[in-house]
């Protein structure tokens, strides 16, 4: 008995041994912080570092798993107290205060060009890069766009739209026939920001939205304007649900799956719920958010989870070995597949799951988003200026003639932050 | 001053009572009814919309199951591992200030009782990064120990008003008497004031029980994880990355509540006592 679990011990060294980069056997510690509380990503985050263990017997790996919400309050305390050596943590600006504050290791060494990171992982580089150097690894992400019932805009006679005049025709279609065109519900304010993320990307670009992201345009610019003025047709055409401001997105879904609304906008994490709750494939499906100012390349939201070494780690190589070990294509493939994350692995040698979102999302990222790819508005915009800009959608989706008021207000936060 | 008795008043009061007070019942265990119904729904009833219908199927036994088979038993077992320590900490520090500042008489003492009230008017919230830089410094940090040996601290001063006032009132005559014998003071604390003080005793347990049980605040800034945590800070790990399972929420909360509740019905004489006890003289 002894003998076999042994010989399964080696030869499952050996598979790990050889998916990830061969590299001689670490000993010490490794101590990693992980906010993948819920179930199946858990498992799989335990799965993959049991495999890292088994390559490297004599590691000592502790693993900390946080509640992911407790984990956004948690994160500063324990980088500057209690250092873990590898955590999880978000691109971008989500990641720039703790870069800022000296907490996070600068890793520009694994991003070195010629390596396979460098080579593998090239989409996501720039979102890990403060100060032209690089402070994390991407593991996983998701794409953002329209889910529909396919069966109503069969009914109707409709089809995907392609432009923002095929969605305004699409929604005054699903509304006479007596239902919503979108769900939401923006209680969190996160929702509307989705919606502000692709009308402003598709009415004035990529380029322009890291600007607005970067403070550089005032938000009572025209351009800014001609984005809340499509945004106000929607809105006064009655296409989102009532009473929004009240529900969680959870409180949203069900307008979906009973067919009083005909879509939503959301990332991909929204599919399973819907599923849940008696969607087949064949009812829902998935399109790209439709171009709106004609010329401008399209661009897509993918939220992007990282990790990171943290500044005060004891173990700084054996984290680097782990980081290294997680971008790898087996792993990544294997910790977004369909029954662990469910997602889209970053390195581009990965392969995607046979899921009928995921393919159209990683064919919809990968080939039909030239503009580039944002994270998402609360990870682009820095902390403050996000949460009120929010609160301004907020109150315009319900009263959309308070715009100057909205305007001038998230101006004046624009002037302080920056 | 006592409201007149609801025999005494006319017919239309009475039925005006009956019919008022189960509605104002129902209102008040409103929210505590919502949490039992929804530890029973499955997961599908909250992404259809049926929030407050009939369920459309009880998953009881799935979902208790499924939080039995989570990281709650052992969030459970950390509650009661920091509670019983401060509770057993806090009486037995507090019998003893109690007795000191009951029985004699030295220069200062009404300073030090006061000294001990005062710090019951701290609003404890100030003292968040103070107290978390203090067990970091002391390496408890994310501990047990750390978190047992604050609420030690910080609810002796509590107790102690309540056990001093109590001393006070016994006849001290008792005390003289055995002085008169030649009994050691210490004598006199175990085997005198000590079997008078099983009431009080009694009662400050429950009541500190259902305080630390309770603790939400400390128990999220000193401590994370689940090697530490107790179990109204473990309730949220059932929050998904996306989603909340109301459900699963549900069920853990209505477990985690049952302790205090237990303790509550079992003590209720001592429970009761403790709340009024040297109210009346």
């Amino acid at each position: 008995m002894r003998s076999v679990l042994k010989a399964t011990a080696v030869s499952l060294a050996t598979i790990v041994a050889l998916a990830a980069p061969a590299s001689a056997e670490l000993t010490g510690n490794l101590k990693i912080n992980l906010d993948t509380s819920n179930p199946a990503p858990r498992a799989t985050m335990e799965a993959l570092i049991a495999k890292f263990q088994a390559a490297n017997p004599a590691l000592n790996i502790t693993t900390n798993v946080i509640d992911r919400e407790a984990y956004k309050t948690q994160i500063r305390n324990f980088l500057s107290a209690d250092a873990p050596d590898v955590l999880t943590w978000y691109a971008a600006n989500r990641m720039k205060p703790y870069v800022e504050a000296g907490l996070l290791e600068d890793v520009s060494d694994m991003w070195a060009d010629g390596t396979d990171i460098a080579k593998e992982l090239a989409s996501t580089k720039g979102a890990l890069t403060v100060d032209g150097k690089q402070w994390g690894v991407p593991y996983t992400y998701y794409q953002w766009g329209i889910y529909y019932r396919k069966d109503i805009y069969q009914e109707l006679g409709l089809s995907e739209p392609s432009n923002f005049d095929d969605m305004l025709s699409n929604c005054e279609a699903m509304i006479a026939s007596g239902r919503k065109c979108y769900t939401i519900g923006n209680k969190w304010l996160w929702t509307g920001a989705g919606w502000f993320d692709y009308l402003n990307l598709r009415t004035n670009g990529f380029n322009f939205h890291m600007q607005m992201a970067a403070g550089e345009i005032e938000w009572t610019d025209p351009r800014v304007r001609e984005t809340f003025a499509n945004w106000g047709k929607l809105i006064r055409m009655g296409a989102f649900i009532d009473d929004n401001q009240n529900k969680d997105w959870q409180q949203s879904l069900p307008f979906m799956i009973d067919g009083s609304a005909g879509a939503i906008l959301m990332g991909n994490f929204a599919v399973s719920p819907l599923r849940e709750g008696g969607l087949t494939d064949d009812q829902l499906d998935f399109h790209q958010f439709p171009a709106i100012t004609a010329g401008i390349a399209m661009a897509e939201d993918a939220p992007t989870d990282t990790f990171h070494i943290a500044a005060n780690a004891k173990n700084k190589d054996n984290a680097r070995a782990f980081l290294a070990y997680i971008v790898s294509a087996d792993a990544q493939t294997e910790m977004n597949n369909g029954a662990n994350l469910g997602q889209l692995p970053v390195n581009s040698k990965a392969s995607v799951d046979d899921d009928k979102f995921l393919n159209k999302g990683f064919e919809m990222l990968s080939s039909n988003s030239p503009g580039g790819v944002a994270q998402f508005f609360d990870r682009d915009f820095p902390a403050e200026m996000a949460q009120a800009a929010m609160e301004g959608f907020q109150e315009f989706m319900i009263y959309p003639d308070n715009l100057d008021d909205i305007l001038d207000r998230i101006e004046g936060v624009r002037k302080e932050v920056y | 001053m006592f409201p007149k008795p609801i025999e005494k008043s006319s017919r239309t009061w009475q039925l005006g009572y009956q019919a008022l007070l189960p509605t104002v019942m129902l209102l008040w265990l409103a929210p505590l009814l919502a949490v039992a119904l929804f530890s029973i729904r499955p997961d599908s009833d909250f992404l259809v919309g049926n929030y407050w219908g009939w369920p459309s199927s009880f998953e009881m036994a799935k979902n208790y199951g499924m939080v039995f088979g989570s990281a709650m038993p052992r969030y459970i077992m950390n509650s009661f591992l920091i509670t019983m320590p401060t509770v057993i900490g806090a009486v037995a520090l507090s019998c003893m200030t109690g007795f000191a500042l009951g029985v004699y008489k030295f220069r200062g003492n009404l300073l030090i009782f006061f000294m001990f009230i005062a710090g019951n008017f701290v609003p404890f919230q100030i003292l968040m990064v103070p107290v978390r830089d203090l067990t970091l410094d002391i390496g408890l940090y994310n501990t047990k120990t750390g978190l047992v040996l604050f609420h030690i601290a910080f609810q002796t001063g509590f107790c102690t008003l309540f056990m001093r006032n109590f001393i006070k009132a016994l006849p001290y005559e008792l005390i003289e008497a055995a002085r008169v014998e030649g009994i050691a003071e210490w004598r006199i604390f175990w085997f005198v004031v000590l079997p008078l003080m099983k009431p009080a005793i009694a009662a400050l347990s429950v009541l500190i029980f259902t305080f630390i049980w309770n603790d939400y605040f400390w128990a999220i800034v000193l401590t994370q994880g689940e090697n530490a945590q107790p179990v109204t800070a473990g309730i949220t790990s059932f929050n998904a990355q996306f989603r909340a399972m109301y459900h699963l929420m549900s069920a853990g909360s209505i477990i985690a509540a049952l302790p205090p509740v237990l303790m509550f019905f079992l003590m209720q004489k001592h429970f009761i006592a403790g709340l009024t006890l040297g109210a009346v003289k």
